[in-house]
């Protein structure tokens, strides 16, 4: 052994006397944390049934969109209030007419 | 948690790969000891232990099903342990050449008594040889500085490294060899570089 590797064996076993004593158990909340992670990371791959569900829901808001956009000029008569155009494409409001 | 004696090991893993959570807690806090002497012993700076050792479990958790029983299943989990480490050792910048106008005094005193190897290193010095011993360590590639630091620092023997890293006792001789004379040509770049 060299005058090397005797430093190295002197510095190595002053750093032993040296080493900490710190406690080894797991911190608080540590293992819950980490099987919560472990497990919830499987459940991130989205199911069979959840990916239909997100397609039958984008179908679901298009139709919408589609139905208000084809109705859009009785929708906005409806708030903007027009009471003769409504009269007139009223059938009820005809007949009473007509009876008059 | 039950204790070390009473810990059914076999069971717990069983539940595990049923995914039972409970078991999972109970499994992360019986192999918490091991596995934070691992990331104590080697891990590199400006990673938080804690960081590291969820990292560890999580490898563990999501890799259970290989899990043969070829070797006892700490055994298993400590070399998930020491390769997560290297993985971070070497990912890591290895630290700039050492010199000895970076050591503090403290530092230097304890580095002049092991060479002249007059004195032993003073008690009140040996916090500076463990900073000491850290910046050498640093310096060697992370599979030599594992060896040296088990080696040395944890006294284990060959056989106990071969089991913990999986590597065959040879290689770890032969990283011993590598490591220590490495730490020679430091230490003469150190001295020299105190009187260039």
């Amino acid at each position: 052994m060299n005058k090397y590797d005797k430093a190295w064996q002197r510095l190595a076993a002053a750093a032993r006397r040296a080493a900490p004593e710190r406690d080894e158990s797991a911190p608080y909340g540590f293992s819950t944390r980490v099987a919560a992670q472990a497990f919830g990371e499987e459940r991130r791959a989205p199911s069979a049934f959840l990916r239909l569900s997100l397609r039958a829901a984008a179908v679901a808001c298009l139709l919408a969109v589609a139905a208000v956009a084809a109705n859009y000029s009785a929708i906005k008569g409806a708030f903007e209030g027009e009471p003769a155009v409504a009269a007139a494409d009223d059938p009820v409001a005809e007949v009473v007419d007509l009876g008059s | 948690m039950p204790d070390d004696q009473s810990f059914d090991l076999a069971g717990c893993l069983d539940r595990v790969r049923k995914r039972d959570q409970v078991a999972a807690r109970d499994l992360v806090e019986h192999l918490h000891p091991l596995v934070i002497r691992i990331v104590r012993a080697h891990l590199p700076r400006r990673v938080p232990e804690e960081d590291l050792a969820q990292e560890i479990f999580l490898k563990m958790f999501t890799r259970i099903d290989q899990y043969k029983g070829s070797v006892p299943f700490p055994h298993w989990v400590s070399r998930i342990a020491v390769t997560t480490c290297i993985d971070q050792l070497r990912a890591q910048k290895r630290r700039p050449e050492l010199r000895w106008a970076d050591l503090s005094e403290r530092e230097t005193d304890a580095l002049d008594a092991a060479i002249t190897g007059e004195n032993d290193v003073a008690p009140d010095d040996a916090l500076a040889a463990r900073e000491l011993v850290q910046k050498l360590l640093d310096q060697l590639k992370p599979e030599d500085r594992l060896v040296i630091q088990s080696l040395d620092l944890e006294q284990k023997s060959v056989a106990e490294i071969s089991a913990l890293t999986g590597w065959n006792p040879t290689l770890v001789k032969v990283r011993a060899f590598r490591a220590r004379r490495k730490l020679q040509r430091l230490y003469r770049e150190l001295t020299q570089s105190e009187h260039p």
